[in-house]
């Protein structure tokens, strides 16, 4: 072994473990016959047990108990802020689920409801196509619910939103015009439905019978729009 | 829960993440002394060895899944993670060395008296340890990490090696390096009383 490569590999040789045994053979052997090699070697153990002495001094060394403390309390805080956010992450989400839950429930139904009244309109419709003299002579006439008679409610009628339906062109046949009144006078009339006594047909111009005079009878009246009865139905 | 003494770091830290205090501050316990003696032992200053195991285990606490198991020991996780904080600490103040280091006391330097020798003979010691530290400190930071790990951690080459990321050749160039530096600075500390008593 030369002096460059003892001082390389030789000083530590007996603590390099990567060193073969004929290596360190070979440098306690170069130790022994070279003098400034030796010198080193003992200059060098010198120094590792200064090295050592100074690393007794720092060997108990332990980071002061403020660190901990400081780490624990970041830990906890970590820990808490993200609890507290995936709480908020998860109450944002429901929320925002039943908001849509609320808005898709509220979409369909309003949907169904458009599609009641769509389907409702449809049936009136075929109602009133199948009069095709719609408008003749009395023309299209408006009447409450409250106003037809029992078994002559419009199909469909039921739980419909709306109070007034159209009356087939028949419905208005079989009334009698008053004396003055002209069928043109008819397009906006309606018709009432009420209960008078017989005696009360002659102000109307009508024949009265004398005997039966006091009788209350039920009478379908058609008003026109200026609010004056243009024609009478008597009841068969 | 109680945390079982011989609970792997491994085990300890997959609880540690779930937000388990006790297990964080076991493992705190276990390698808090290891991180501290390199870095002061690294930097000299006990109140930067005291930053950079603070900031070890901030980054295991915030980013727990850096390590992974399957590569090494948790102990050799952390060392890296200190080398990179000491590293970082020594190219931020390149030639900083504290005049004199204090204790959480405030009472002298950090070095502990544990024998039983005279007033004369301990401030010689003090003396001469004070000289081996300043030198360990002059050295370059790469001469220094491979005498602290080799010649004061007492590690193995290969462990050195491993633990400053490169091969076992040049943790032994490096560490030869550094004790000839070594050497030639306690040599002339030496050899100054020496000199001043001649003189005298």
């Amino acid at each position: 072994m030369k002096c460059e490569e003892f001082e390389a590999i030789g000083l530590d040789a007996e603590r390099d473990a990567s060193l073969s045994e004929v290596e360190r053979a070979a440098a306690r052997e170069h130790a022994s016959t070279c003098s400034r090699c030796a010198a080193l070697q003992d200059s060098w153990q010198a120094a590792g047990v200064e090295l050592r002495a100074f690393a007794e001094d720092t060997a108990v060394a332990q980071a002061p108990a403020r660190v901990e403390m400081r780490l624990r309390q970041e830990f906890r805080t970590q820990h808490v802020t993200l609890k507290v956010r995936r709480t908020a992450a998860i109450a944002t989400w429901a929320l925002a689920a039943t908001a849509l839950l609320v808005g898709v429930v509220s979409w369909h139904s309003w949907r169904r409801s458009r599609q009641e009244v769509a389907a409702n309109h449809l049936n009136s419709v075929p109602a009133a196509n199948n009069f095709p003299d719609n408008n003749s002579a009395i023309g299209a006439n408006h009447k409450t619910s409250a106003e037809v008679p029992d078994g002559m409610l419009e199909r469909g009628s039921a739980g419909a939103g709306s109070s007034e339906t159209l009356v087939a062109d028949n419905e208005l046949s079989g009334f009698t015009f008053l004396p003055g009144a002209f069928a043109a006078d008819t397009d906006e009339a309606a018709i009432l439905h009420v209960r008078m006594q017989r005696s009360a047909l002659g102000a109307l111009g009508l024949p009265v019978n004398e005997e039966r005079a006091g009788e209350w009878i039920q009478v379908d009246l058609l008003v026109g729009d200026d609010g004056l009865p243009q024609a009478v139905r008597l009841p068969q | 829960m109680r945390i079982a003494e011989q609970d792997r770091d491994d085990v300890l830290l997959r609880r540690a993440a779930k937000g388990d205090e006790e297990a964080f501050t076991l493992l705190y316990r276990r390698h808090q002394a290891a991180m501290y003696r390199f870095a002061l032992r690294m930097t000299g200053n006990s109140w930067a060895a005291e930053e950079i195991v603070q900031d070890v285990f901030m980054t295991l606490m915030r980013d727990p899944k850096k390590y992974d198991a399957t590569r090494g020991a948790l102990g050799a996780f952390l060392y890296g993670v200190a080398r990179n904080r000491v590293m970082k600490h020594m190219e931020r103040l390149p030639r900083e060395i504290p005049l004199e280091e204090k204790n959480e006391d405030g009472t002298g330097s950090g070095i502990v008296l544990q024998d039983a020798s005279t007033p004369a003979m301990w401030v010689e010691k003090r003396e001469r340890r004070q000289q081996v530290r300043a030198a360990v400190l002059e050295l370059p930071v790469e001469f220094r990490e491979a005498v602290v790990l080799c010649e004061l951690e007492e590690m193995s080459y290969e462990e050195a090696a491993q633990m400053a990321g490169c091969p076992i050749g040049t943790i032994r160039s490096r560490l030869h390096r550094g004790r000839a530096l070594l050497m030639a600075k306690l040599e002339m500390l030496r050899s100054v009383p020496r000199r001043a008593s001649v003189a005298r």
